[in-house]
């Protein structure tokens, strides 16, 4: 059976314990008791750039980067855990997240020397947020067949035209990454002729309209493209090499500990509602087995962990951790709705209530963002010799 | 104990004596294969969790874990995890470990007499009819008091199977010798260790059925292609093959957190684990050996072809050392007494104290 079906245990390294100590102390005094729990639910969307600032100036955006750069030289474990005590505790991250997962590594990648100064340590800051310009109105999983068309004017500079949608935070953002073609689409090496450009939000021909989701928050948007002039020095990495940085993005995307925690506050109403000790068979088991899952999930994300931290390029482990992950974060809304007492109503206020509307009517997108579980499974087959 | 290359250099040793073995045996799992439990011998395997200094070949569980992998993988007729458990029981209880195939009793009803005479029933012996003393705990003594039951002329065999095939037998004596060891020396039960060694059988189990089910989808041919080609069937199998991971990852994990028992891993830490790492391993079955059987089609079903010989045990191993429900009531009581403020932080401080054995 070929390896990438092997999680081997991680080693956490010995100063761990003290660290995760230290996150918690931070925690415990930046968000106070009474924190609304349906706030903690998804809290990767949350956004709160004070919260996100003052997490830059305690020096945990930019972790594992340069100290040139503005970042702290801290290893990827440890990146790891402060990621899985946020995530668990709930704290609202949703301003920095996409900058310190992808965007600014994808910077330290594949940038110019100019582009990393500007751009990095501001987002180490967390000051400057970012969003993906990567899906639009006919590419979501078939993410190939972007439109959006740059185009080189004679004096170097680049004009873009076109539209990017579902772009999380965009309203709220500061840069974006946006995929596009560089040459004309070739039937036979669909992958070819794609670039990434580094575009800053109020750049002219650049208009963001916002989308309503189905909970009545805004927090996705249309972005359009008309004539929108970019310098020549916009153009991140290689011109045409576009897909393959998007792939490499792509891992970074799917390997998280926020591909299973999403729906951990209402794990912990769950338990806070049935007290100490349930009378009922079905729930008590049902807590076991969720509790079994979490553990194993865990135990998943933090080999994949291991493996990145060591250099390696777990793209088929990341995807069966983010399926596993999805299914199970997405499966305990439900399960917790029908485990619930005959006393919960749905139009009641209570943080229990309210944390289970709220996944109820958000979790069907966890299996959406980053990768659709179709798409994931066709990874993971790919992987098994099947395609 | 080993190193890494150690380790693998172990479990290809033992992947190739069971691939040699299950080549040309007979695959009737009842049959125990005589001469291949030899050769498993030789090699130490069976010993593998018995110190050194009491004659074993001194591995850990970590060890264990590759070679019960490869035994599930190869659907070995052995009771290579029966004897393993039995051994490492009887020499941490500081009982002489006989020389003999060592299984145990999953119950015990009878009368022990003050001169270490018993007579009585040993329920659900794995292979016991092949066993030459079976371990078990003292009945009516909550500490837990490990015994070592010698197998004598007086017993009989009321010769019982699993779906598999595998024997699960009663023993009765009308009496036979038996030793009495050190109550709970490690905090651990027979049923607990049980449960790591399924789990790792299973990991095993579950990878030899998803990899005849890819070949089969790549060969089957229907509407003109191999069935594998048809996203319907590549999306299953790919489930399939995230359950494998899980319960692949969960055995690992557990039996990590058996080699560094009293070493970073409490016994409660250790219980938590192996009962996480068993559920998981269980529900993994589900979907592994429906997929496996939809994916087969009616070949599966067939008494000649092999599918069965994973499926049948796993289904079987399912019960065994804990199910579902045995686990998942365990875990969802302690889960709840410690309640939500404590559910993350027990989670973390167990990885983070096992990462860190005092060496």
């Amino acid at each position: 059976m070929p390896t990438p079906f092997t999680f081997d245990p991680v080693d956490l390294p010995p100063g761990i314990p003290a660290f995760r100590a230290e996150i918690r102390e931070w925690l415990a005094r930046e968000m106070p008791r009474d924190y609304p729990s349906h706030q903690r639910a998804n809290c990767w969307a949350v956004y709160d750039a004070d919260f996100s600032r003052r997490l830059g100036a305690r020096g945990w955006i930019g972790m594992v980067w340069p100290k040139t750069y503005g970042g702290h030289e801290r290893s990827p474990i440890e990146r790891y855990v402060l990621m899985e005590e946020l995530l668990a505790a709930g704290a609202p991250v949703g301003a920095h997240w996409i900058g310190d997962r992808q965007t600014a590594p994808a910077i330290l990648r594949y940038g110019t020397e100019a582009q990393k100064q500007r751009y990095v340590p501001a987002v180490a800051r967390g000051e400057c947020f970012c969003c993906i310009g990567m899906s639009e109105p006919n590419a979501g999983s078939d993410l190939a067949s972007v439109k959006t068309r740059a185009e080189r004017l004679p004096d170097g500079r680049w004009k873009i035209n076109g539209q990017k949608i579902w772009t999380t935070l965009a309203h709220k953002s500061h840069l974006i990454i946006v995929l596009a073609r560089t040459s004309p689409q070739d039937e036979k090496n669909r992958h070819a002729g794609l670039s990434q450009f580094l575009l800053e939000f109020g750049t002219p021909g650049m208009r963001v309209q916002p989308i309503t989701d189905l909970v009545g928050e805004q927090h996705f948007n249309e972005i359009f493209f008309e004539d929108c002039i970019v310098e020549a020095d916009g153009l991140l990495g290689t011109e045409g090499d576009g897909w393959k940085q998007v792939t490499a993005e792509l891992s970074l995307e799917r390997s998280g500990p926020e591909r299973y925690l999403s729906s951990m506050s209402l794990f912990h109403e769950l338990l806070r509602r049935v007290g100490p000790d349930p009378a009922s068979d079905a729930v008590r088991q049902a807590i076991g087995r969720l509790s079994a899952e979490i553990w194993t999930l865990r135990q998943m994300s933090l080999s994949v962990a291991g493996q990145l931290a060591r250099g390696e390029d777990p793209y088929v482990q990341a995807a069966i951790v983010k399926d596993l992950g999805n299914v199970f974060e997405q499966a305990l809304p439900p399960l917790v709705q029908s485990l619930a007492d005959a006393g919960v109503r749905l139009e009641q206020d209570s943080d229990f209530v309210r944390t289970l509307a709220l996944l109820l009517q958000v979790s069907p997108s966890f299996s959406l963002r980053g990768g659709t579980r179709e798409i994931l499974r066709g990874i993971i087959a790919r992987g098994l010799g099947l395609r | 104990m080993a190193d890494l290359e150690q380790r693998q250099m172990l479990a290809d040793t033992a992947d190739r004596l069971f691939a040699d073995a299950t080549k040309s045996a007979e695959t009737d799992a009842a049959g125990f294969d005589a001469a291949l439990w030899a050769q498993a011998v030789e090699l130490g395997l069976p010993s593998l969790l018995v110190p050194e200094g009491l004659g074993g070949a001194g591995g850990d569980w970590e060890d264990a874990c590759v070679v019960l992998q490869a035994a599930g993988f190869h659907a070995v007729p052995l009771p290579l995890a029966e004897h393993l458990i039995a051994a490492q029981f009887a020499a941490v209880a500081g009982i002489d470990v006989p020389t003999t195939m060592l299984s145990f009793a999953s119950a015990v009803e009878g009368r022990f007499s003050a001169s270490r005479t018993f007579e009585g029933r040993l329920l659900g012996v794995p292979w016991g009819r092949h066993a030459g003393a079976v371990v078990a705990l003292q009945p009516d003594r909550p500490d837990g008091v490990p015994l070592l039951i010698r197998r004598s002329d007086a017993f009989e065999v009321e010769p019982h199977v699993n779906p598999a095939g595998e024997p699960r037998d009663t023993l009765v004596t009308r009496g036979s010798p038996f030793l009495v060891g050190q109550p709970r020396p490690d905090g651990l039960l027979l049923h607990e260790r049980l449960a790591v060694a399924r789990c790792a059988q299973i990991a095993g189990a579950l990878r030899a059925a998803l990899q005849r089910s890819v070949e089969y989808a790549g060969t089957r041919k229907q509407f003109g292609r191999a069935i594998g080609q048809f996203q319907a069937v590549q999306q299953q199998l790919a489930q399939f093959g995230t359950e494998v991971a899980a319960a692949s990852a969960a055995a690992t994990a557990a039996c990590r957190a058996m080699a560094r028992l009293g070493n970073g891993v409490t016994a409660a830490d250790a219980r938590f684990t192996i009962g996480a790492a068993k559920l998981r391993c269980n529900l993994a079955i589900g979907v592994g050996t429906s997929t496996a059987h939809q994916v087969h089609a009616a070949i599966g079903f067939t008494r000649e072809y092999d599918l069965r010989r994973s499926t049948q045990r796993l289904w079987s191993w399912r019960s065994e050392g804990g199910n579902d429900r045995d686990w998942s009531d365990r875990l969802g009581r302690q889960v709840c007494a410690r309640g939500a403020e404590h559910f993350w932080s027990d989670l973390t401080a167990r990885d983070d104290a096992a990462s860190s054995p005092r060496e």
